[in-house]
């Protein structure tokens, strides 16, 4: 069904740009519906009141002036076509924009032989929050040390002058973190999860039980005798759609909302979803329980935590005791790579659920007991 | 391993270009401000010669393009062309004129020249991708008639156009080498040798 909208949300595009007025009316509507499929906040967060105002504005200003030019009838017509192009536009783009991530792009551009561009652009996505820490920082400064509007204005190029030379540097951060861990190290931050144990990955495709599988994993080994300590993280869905997680402390079976979709689609680290910071302190406080000898279970590290935000801190915490007596991490699919590449650990096991059915558990312990 | 710092230098000053483009180049779009795209023409060539200097190596201005159009379109609305093509060739020419020239001033006044110039051209082809070959006659009409309403009387539209074109291309070429001096200074802030 993705694919279908997605499929229909480009072909809207073109026939919007290249198609006569009556198709571009059908390709707005087409363009409309798919967006609603695909991700229906990017559609409220790219229809919202000022867009529209400044789509339904260009179009006046064309139909303006070409009735004054051409007649009253071309006129409403080529304003008609300006605001369905436009709001197609804004539409696609608003799809567009929150299904990319640095991961994302970096297969996309090794798929076309260009990996160096992909770890680029990828580090120009994980750079933008810290350069405008940058800006916001410089800013302040200027404002601080300026007296009135012309004493601020007067300092604007100095200001300029020194954001340049901030992002230079960070510029040569990236470059020195490089040369250190090598190219990939471009779009990643320095998370590096060392543990000298056997870590179990286990993945596979979205709603395949990967959850179920590790809460039956921790059932079993908690029988056996064994220390486990860590979390699951089940989904909230809504009408069959997900629209949130749990955050479940395995040790004790405390439960708190950990997320939910952002009601206008603004979620929080880049994401549909806002988190809560109670669902990140039971995490914190369900991995603190780890000593020598526990079984860390982590369900799950996604595209937060490898950029070192959410769970991340207190996963190193709890993977860096000594004498740990395993590890497992759940990963969804395309992260994999991006996690092993991270893993510091002296053995690592991928399962890949989504194969294997009702004999998961089985063969994570099996995997887990090596 | 090869030094990566043109590749991060490109892709930290390509962010700091788009990211000036997504946010002060959508407020000066919407808010209608006169000569905004002469201001986010200067924004761009402040950072490109400022990372040429910095980095004079072949490529990192073209490179510091392409990252700056992907942030442009990760942005609401980034699908227009207008600043996508506005961005690709406002990096093209910097790129031959810096290299062309050995990298030298000369090279960041004749990039900001044609950089700039070029603009009001841009406009043309966005105005006709997005409203088509009517409306781009009737806007042209339009400046006709208001060059005539100053005494401009009698002007064809190319004559107008050109105009403006080469007003915004000198523009552009002191732009230059004002992000000339600027990026002096930068350099001389990091303890770079000018």
């Amino acid at each position: 069904m993705n694919r279908l909208a997605g499929f229909l949300l480009s072909t809207s595009v073109v026939v919007v740009l290249f198609g006569p007025p009556l198709y571009a009316a059908w390709a707005a509507l087409i363009a409309i519906v798919a967006a609603w499929i695909l991700d229906p906040p990017a559609l409220r967060a790219g229809l919202r009141v000022g867009a529209v105002l400044a789509i339904v504005f260009a179009a006046s200003i064309t139909a303006a002036v070409v009735a004054w030019s051409a007649g009253p009838q071309r006129g409403i017509e080529l304003g008609g076509m300006v605001l369905l192009r436009l709001l197609v536009l804004t539409v696609a783009a608003a799809v567009l924009v929150r299904s990319v991530n640095a991961e994302t792009l970096l297969r996309m551009t090794e798929k076309i032989g260009m990996e160096r561009l992909g770890l680029v652009l990828g580090l120009a996505l994980n750079s933008l929050p810290r350069l405008a820490e940058a800006a916001a920082d410089v800013w302040t400064a200027s404002r601080v040390r300026s007296d009135g509007t012309f004493a601020r204005l007067r300092r604007l190029p100095g200001v300029g002058e020194v954001l340049l030379a901030h992002t230079a540097r960070i510029a040569e951060e990236a470059a020195a973190a490089a040369s250190l861990r090598g190219h990939s190290a471009l779009t990643r931050s320095a998370n590096v999860l060392r543990t000298p144990v056997r870590v179990v990955v286990v993945t596979g495709p979205s709603n395949s039980g990967k959850t179920e599988a590790v809460t039956a994993v921790a059932d079993r080994l908690q029988s056996a005798g064994a220390h486990v300590v860590g979390f699951v993280q089940p989904g909230e869905f809504l009408e069959g759609k997900k629209v949130g997680f749990r955050l479940r402390d395995l040790a004790t079976g405390e439960e708190v909302l950990l997320a939910s979709l952002g009601e206008r689609g603004d979620g929080d680290f880049g994401t549909r979803f806002q988190f809560s910071a109670e669902g990140f302190r039971l995490g914190g406080d369900a991995l603190s329980r780890t000593v020598p000898d526990s079984v860390v279970i982590i369900d799950e590290l996604g595209p937060i935590e490898l950029r070192g935000q959410g769970h991340m801190p207190a996963v190193q915490r709890a993977l860096a005791v000594a004498d740990l007596g395993g590890a497992m991490i759940v990963v969804r699919r395309s992260l994999v790579p991006s996690l092993l590449a991270e893993l510091d650990a002296s053995d690592a096991v991928v399962v890949d659920v989504g194969d294997l059915g009702e004999g998961s558990v089985d063969v994570i312990v099996n995997a887990f007991n090596g | 391993m090869k030094d990566v710092r043109p590749w991060t230098y490109a892709a930290l000053f390509g962010t700091l270009w788009g990211a000036i483009e997504a946010t002060l180049g959508t407020a000066v779009h919407l808010g209608q401000l006169p000569l905004r795209g002469t201001i986010m023409g200067l924004a761009g060539l402040l950072c490109l010669v400022c990372l040429r200097r910095l980095q004079p190596r072949a490529g990192v201005c073209l490179l510091a393009g392409v990252v700056a159009i992907f942030l442009k379109i990760f942005t609401l609305g980034g699908l227009y062309p207008g600043p996508i093509i506005g961005i690709g060739i406002q990096a093209l020419a910097l790129e031959i004129a810096l290299t062309g020239t050995g990298g030298r001033a000369i090279g960041a006044a004749i990039g900001g020249f044609v950089a700039l110039a070029t603009n009001p051209l841009q406009k043309l082809v966005t105005m006709w991708v997005v409203t088509g070959t009517e409306a781009v006659r009737s806007y042209l009409r339009l400046l006709q008639e208001s060059a005539a309403a100053v005494g401009l009387e009698g002007l064809n539209p190319t004559v107008i156009v050109t105009a403006i074109a080469t007003t915004t291309g000198a523009v552009g070429a002191a732009g230059g080498l004002w992000a000339w001096w600027v990026a002096g200074r930068v350099m001389r802030r990091l303890g770079k040798r000018t």
